[in-house]
């Protein structure tokens, strides 16, 4: 430790000798200054661990900011709280040439409340500072260091911060005694680490990487992890807030967490039991059993976050709850739990790592806390896995939608954990099909009726419609579809929250100007309310893979009944194109009055080599001028 | 005995009338409890039984005088969209550095529910479940969630804050996002404070009372008597937010209070806060943190000194100073009208608040002998100001005003993008007011002649190939420059910018592009690109149809309500030209021209028009959008949505071509 605090010093001494030399934008070597606004100069992240209870971070870090775009980049955040402590900040600015402008400390930085509008309550706070230089390019330079008091969790290094940013030199370096016992896990890291002992006897292991070129925001890239550097380090003995464990794998973790963080919370008063019994006292299949609980579950609470102790970690009280009415997720689950215990049934407290863009699994060979943002339910019937979010009012009993499927999840048991894959939503199952009568008026009015039903992860597509009351669905309903001087003459939505979740939405509806008529001739468009109005955006040379996170199959039939005595102007629509990643079909028919246009529109998830990419560019731009076409009818 | 009676009851009803009107708190009615919808707005989620507040100024516990305000609510939730209301934040303030935040107490809150067998129940708050969350070094909020919500129930809670900050009397807000049954506020103000009440809204008061309290208010053996004030207002609807609106503090339905004078009651001291229009002026001139910033032309002086030597234009040096004084400072997004640093320190730091900034603007212009004034103002954000009588209050953003010959420029150097002469968008909102530090101040109009235009020029040949090739010229100006500079500086360079527009538009090809008067923020932009289209596979179709607008269609009107309640603002007027030169190939024909259509708002408010000529093998079809209002009331709504139906069935129609 005292070796390490030397060599800052020294560091540091040189650092004033040379300043001009190191930071002076010059020096960025050239090949890194493209889509950057900002360059990493050097940036050194230490976690050194003393014993079981005190972990230090010390970050050094010099940044050059090239544009006002890049000012953001420049801003020193940094999370604290109780067992999070900072000590000693300091910095100062550079000029373009390296020149020293201003210093900077703890004093200048603003300390805020970590939460947010959706929650009620978090323990963290942040300092943050972002000192005003009005010339570019400009350096800022500084170091901190912050004190934990738990040793299970450490921050992972992501030496490449985002979009924008270039990196000349990054490295992480994280010391511990010989006895204390790591397991890490590397994402892209070209070299192997450094394992060595520093003159202290400690054991040190060190990642450095260089010369990261900015990356650009390339639209349906991987989940981040996948092309960005990342090492993840967790102990085998540890403790958390005063709770000591051990664990190498998910199986001892999952223990842990059921033994130290949920096991004990689940008691409910004689009443609510009586209760459970009460409601399932007809019922004898467990399944159905279960649902029933589960619905009484949603019409008595709701969702609100509350994150403190134990790192937000641990559910409030079963007891709590009940009378409360409400709690985050892993407080409603941990209720449920409860609740399906007084009817004698099993289930899971699951960690997941929710996100509706990308399907994130928790790393199979590598446990860690860190890992998952959120808390599902698993009822582990025989051959009939049931899964379920405690935190929405509304939806199915079984169904996951979006948020947490098809990905894997650690169940904690009184056991020990286990990793289960949740069930996927796959481009058959997620379909939205419509069928539409229309009837086109001389004066170029529309009329009719629509239904769409809606499965899959498109199950939930019309839920924030369910409880308003009809005139603002119809508002809503006239923001959804495209069609102008749209009326709602009817509405009839209904929700089959069974086995296989649908929405049908039936619409009877009239619109005043649908079609143009001028000199004799109808102008409409063909596809009138399931447009891709916009395309995909292209990109110079491409380095992601591209990523289709969820598949779907849109079928639309549209029958339109028009004046009499009209033919088409123009050569009739008919579009087909397939691809490994998808599926597009557009056509019409006019026969006699009647025109029906169809089209179908599939798009199948998965990840595809980024070389397909200009192919996904043209395929979205034949379905954009599809669906743009106009009918075009003369007498 | 009859006598005694007589008495006793005009006691009982004098002491009727001195105690607060506020209902009992913890009791609900099986009315309330039975009540399934708002019949009045069967569309609420929840709707307000009963609100009461008060206000007072007394002698606090710890000897101080305080500003004492209670909150006392009691909410129906018919349904669980309506939960939210059961999650309460109370702001406080601290105007310091301190931690001496407002403080709060007595905070109380209930929730009565029917239980599974159909009996009312009541679940009372925790105090361990009430988190203070101290946001920042000025606000911190206390927030709670009422327990036991669900479908049905009704939830009561009420607090009490005690500040030190007589100027910040609490405004009351009768209307909000839910319905009210009836909300009433009472005031009580000692003679020694005086302050002016302003209602804003459509709504009436149903109840307007005044009464004056005997010695009401004593301390260090100075008393005096009060107002008691009491507003309430019945059955007040919920306020539905309107797109291309502006601030919804101008609609709704609030009483505020602004602090005029007060005296002493230790030493009789008579206080001037507002009153007329002089006192302000000599209130703010005398005032360190404004005033007091103005009169330091000579810290200024050696800014400005090399910025102006050798010119001899006034408008050429208060250009210099003006771009000068953008490129010094950075903004750090505060608000307001009073310097927070001093204007030496922002000098220092490179970085201020909006007044920091401004006022130093004005200073450095009057240090190099031009005639610069402040301007106060009050943001689109933060509503309309009240012009009756002066409300010091209302203003939250100042900018600086130069007068040159007989023009005066109105000048914001918070944003180094805005030429000179033009204010962002967020301050114009109807007037300012004038501030100098030698003449009486006056209102003036900030909805300049300001204007968002552009002119899209295309010059196009359609080649065998069946592509459509040549230039796109796009001339921005006014408003519409500064946006399009801002969306270019967003990347590092302008190859970047180009880069991410042409991958916008993938059937277009950007062959050439050429950008100028990026950094001449006083002249128009102009974005020349040589472009190609595939617009046809080949070219060997007998008939080909076309639609002119290609490149800019508007297919989807943006006002979808057939009716409205409140003006559409966008703030300035709009004029977007676009006109297509399009050369054919020999063998074809015009078979159907393009539409020519005019449509007109009523009151010049603005028009569609297209126009086409024909020439051999080639055309020129023009279209004009224009707005000429910034503002358009509730009863224009139905013309200026006609109007895009009208723009979006022309712009459907398509021409054809036909072989020779």
């Amino acid at each position: 430790m005292r070796s390490i605090l030397i060599s800052c010093l020294l560091l540091a001494l040189s650092g004033v000798a040379k300043a001009q030399e190191i930071y002076n934008a010059d020096l960025i070597p050239k090949d890194l200054l493209p889509y950057a606004s900002a360059v990493i100069r050097n940036k050194e992240v230490s976690i050194a661990v003393k014993d079981l209870y005190n972990t230090t971070y010390y970050i050094k870090e010099a940044i050059t900011v090239l544009n006002k775009n890049g000012d953001d980049m420049a801003r020193i955040v940094i999370e604290h709280d109780k067992s999070n402590i900072i000590r000693n900040i300091k910095g100062a600015a550079y000029n373009e040439f390296g020149k020293q402008i201003k210093k900077f400390s703890e004093g200048d930085f603003d300390d805020v409340s970590a939460g947010n509008d959706f929650s009620l309550f978090e323990d963290t706070r942040l300092k943050h500072f972002l000192p005003a230089i009005t010339e570019y390019p400009y350096t800022i330079a500084y170091e901190y260091e912050t004190r934990s008091r738990q040793t299970l969790n450490f921050k992972e290094w992501y030496p490449n911060p985002g979009v924008g940013v270039a990196v000349e030199k990054s490295s992480f370096t994280f010391s511990c005694k010989p006895d204390f016992k790591i397991r890490y896990n590397e994402n892209n890291i070209p070299g192997s680490v450094e394992i060595n002992t520093n003159p202290a006897g400690l054991k040190t292991y060190t990642w450095r990487l260089n010369n990261l070129k900015a990356i650009k925001d390339e639209p349906l890239s991987p989940y981040y992890e996948k092309y960005l550097s990342c090492v993840k380090i967790a102990p085998e003995n540890f403790t958390y807030y005063g709770i000591s464990g051990a664990f190498t794998n998910w199986k001892e973790l999952g223990k842990w967490e059921y033994d130290k963080l949920i096991a004990g919370r689940q008691e409910l008063s004689p009443e609510t039991i009586e209760r459970v019994k009460e409601i399932t006292k007809d019922i004898t299949d467990p399944k159905l059993k279960a649902k029933k609980i589960y619905e009484y579950m949603q019409a008595k609470t709701h969702y609100i976050s509350v994150q403190v102790g134990i790192g937000g970690n641990q559910p409030f009280l079963a007891s709590d709850v009940d009378k409360q009415n409400y709690g985050d997720c892993k407080a409603l689950v941990n209720y449920t739990q409860a609740l399906l215990k007084a009817a004698n049934i099993e289930s899971y407290y699951c960690v997941v790592e929710a996100n509706d863009d990308y399907k994130v699994s928790l790393l199979h060979d590598f446990a860690s806390l860190e890992q998952g943002n959120h808390i599902i339910l698993c009822l582990p019937f025989k051959n009939d896995t049931t899964w379920a979010d405690c935190t929405s009012q509304t939806m199915p009993f079984g169904y996951l939608g979006g948020f947490t499927d098809d990905r894997a999840v650690l169940a904690c048991t009184p056991e020990g954990g286990k990793l289960m894959h949740t069930p996927k939503y796959s481009v058959n199952d997620n379909i939205k099909s419509r069928k539409a009568n229309f009837l086109i008026e001389e004066n170029g009015n529309l009329k009719g009726n629509m239904v769409t039903t809606f499965r899959g992860a498109d199950y939930d597509y019309r839920d924030q419609l369910i409880n308003e009351p009809l005139a603002e669905k119809y508002k809503m309903l006239q923001k959804i579809y495209p069609i102008n001087n749209l009326d709602i003459d009817n509405l009839d939505l209904k929700q089959d929250k069974g086995r296989e979740p649908v929405t049908i939405e039936n619409i009877k509806l009239h619109a005043r100007d649908y079609a143009t008529a001028a000199n004799g001739k109808y102008y409409f468009m063909l596809n009138p309310v399931n447009r891709q109005t916009t395309p995909l955006r292209r990109i110079r040379n491409r380095l992601n893979d591209v990523y289709i996170n969820r598949g779907f199959t849109d079928e639309d039939e549209v029958i339109y009944k028009l004046p009499e005595g009209l033919r088409l102007e123009k050569e009739p629509l008919n579009v087909s194109i397939e691809k490994p990643f998808g599926k597009f079909t557009a056509t019409m028919q006019l026969k006699g009055n009647q025109l029906v246009y169809r089209r179908k529109f599939q798009l199948i998830d998965g990840t595809y080599n980024k070389d397909v990419y200009q192919d996904l560019v043209d395929f979205y731009q034949t379905v954009v001028d599809a669906d743009e076409y106009t009918v075009s009818l003369m007498k | 005995m009859r006598k005694t009676l007589l008495i006793l009851f005009i006691l009982f009803g004098a002491a009727q009338m001195a105690i607060a009107q506020d209902f009992p708190f913890g009791q609900v009615t099986p009315g309330e409890m039975e009540m399934k919808k708002y019949a009045k707005d069967t569309s609420a989620h929840a709707v307000v039984l009963q609100e009461f507040g008060t206000s007072r100024i007394a002698v606090a516990s710890d000897d101080n005088i305080k500003l004492i305000y209670e909150y006392h609510v009691k909410i129906k939730i018919f349904d669980n969209k309506g939960f939210d209301n059961g999650t309460i934040a109370i702001p406080v303030y601290n105007n310091g550095d301190a931690d001496s935040y407002e403080s709060v107490d007595d905070i109380a809150g209930v929730t009565f529910y029917k239980d599974d067998n159909g009996l009312t129940q009541k679940v009372e708050l925790e105090n361990r479940k009430i988190y203070p969350v101290k946001e920042n070094k000025h606000w911190a909020n206390y927030k709670f969630a009422l327990p036991g919500l669900r479908n049905g129930c009704v939830i009561e809670y009420k607090y009490r804050i005690e500040s030190p900050y007589f100027e910040n009397f609490h405004s009351w807000h009768f209307q909000n996002d839910i319905p009210k049954l009836y909300s009433e506020y009472e005031v009580h103000i000692p003679a020694f404070y005086v302050y002016n009440a302003s209602l804003k809204g459509n709504f009436k008061l149903t109840k307007n009372a005044v009464e004056v309290e005997r010695s009401c208010f004593s301390t260090h053996g100075a008393s005096c008597d009060c107002s008691k004030m009491v507003y309430g207002m019945s059955d007040i609807p919920a306020f539905v937010n309107e797109d291309y609106m502006t601030s919804p503090k101008n609609f709704l339905s609030a009483i505020n209070f602004e602090l005029v004078e007060y005296t002493s009651p230790y030493n009789g001291v008579k206080n001037k806060m507002t009153k007329e229009w002089k006192d302000i002026d000599y209130q703010l001139k005398n005032y360190s943190d404004f005033g007091g910033q103005l009169k330091r032309k000579g810290l200024l002086k050696a800014h400005v000194e090399p910025l102006i030597s050798g010119k001899t234009d006034d408008l050429e040096k208060a250009k210099a100073i003006y771009v000068h004084q953008q490129k010094w400072f950075k903004w750090n997004e505060h608000y307001g009208i009073y310097s927070v640093d001093g204007i030496s320190k922002a000098l220092e730091t490179h970085s201020g608040s909006v007044a920091d900034i401004n006022l130093s603007l004005v200073t450095a212009l009057n240090a190099a002998g031009l005639n610069a004034s402040a301007v106060l103002l009050s943001t689109r954000e933060n509503g309309l100001i009240n012009s009756l009588y002066p409300v010091i209050g209302d203003f939250n953003y100042v900018v600086a005003r130069v007068e040159i010959g007989d023009k005066s420029y109105l000048l914001d150097a918070t944003d180094p993008l805005l030429p000179f002469g033009m204010l962002p968008l967020r301050c114009l909102n109807d007037k300012g007011r004038v501030m100098s530090l030698d003449k009486p101040s006056y209102w003036t109009d900030l909805n300049l002649p300001q204007r968002e235009t552009s002119t899209y020029t295309m010059d196009l040949s359609l080649s065998e190939d069946g592509k459509l090739k040549g230039t796109l010229l796009e001339y921005s100006a006014g408003y519409k420059a500064y946006e399009k500079r801002k969306a270019i500086k967003k990347f590092n360079t302008v190859d970047e910018y180009v880069e991410d527009f042409n991958g916008k538009l993938p059937k277009l090809k950007i062959l050439k592009s050429e950008i100028d008067n990026l950094d001449s923020l006083d002249k128009p932009l102009s974005e020349k690109y040589e472009i190609e289209v595939n617009l046809y596979d080949k070219l060997n179709a007998n008939r080909l149809t076309f639609n002119p607008f290609f490149l800019d269609k508007i297919t989807t009107n943006p006002f979808k309500l057939s009716e409205r309640s409140f003006p559409v603002d966008w703030g300035m007027s709009s004029d977007d030209r676009f006109i297509l030169t399009m050369h054919l190939p020999s063998q074809y024909v015009i078979e159907t021209p393009p539409q020519i259509i005019a449509v007109a708002l009523p009151n010049n408010g603005g028009k569609y028009l297209t126009s086409y000529e024909p020439d051999n093998n080639s055309f020129t079809f023009s279209h004009i959008i224009q707005f000429n209002k910034s503002v358009y009331s509730s009863e224009e709504y139905p013309y200026l949505k006609e109007l895009y139906n009208k723009v979006i069935q022309s712009e459907k129609a398509e021409m054809v071509f036909k072989k020779k």
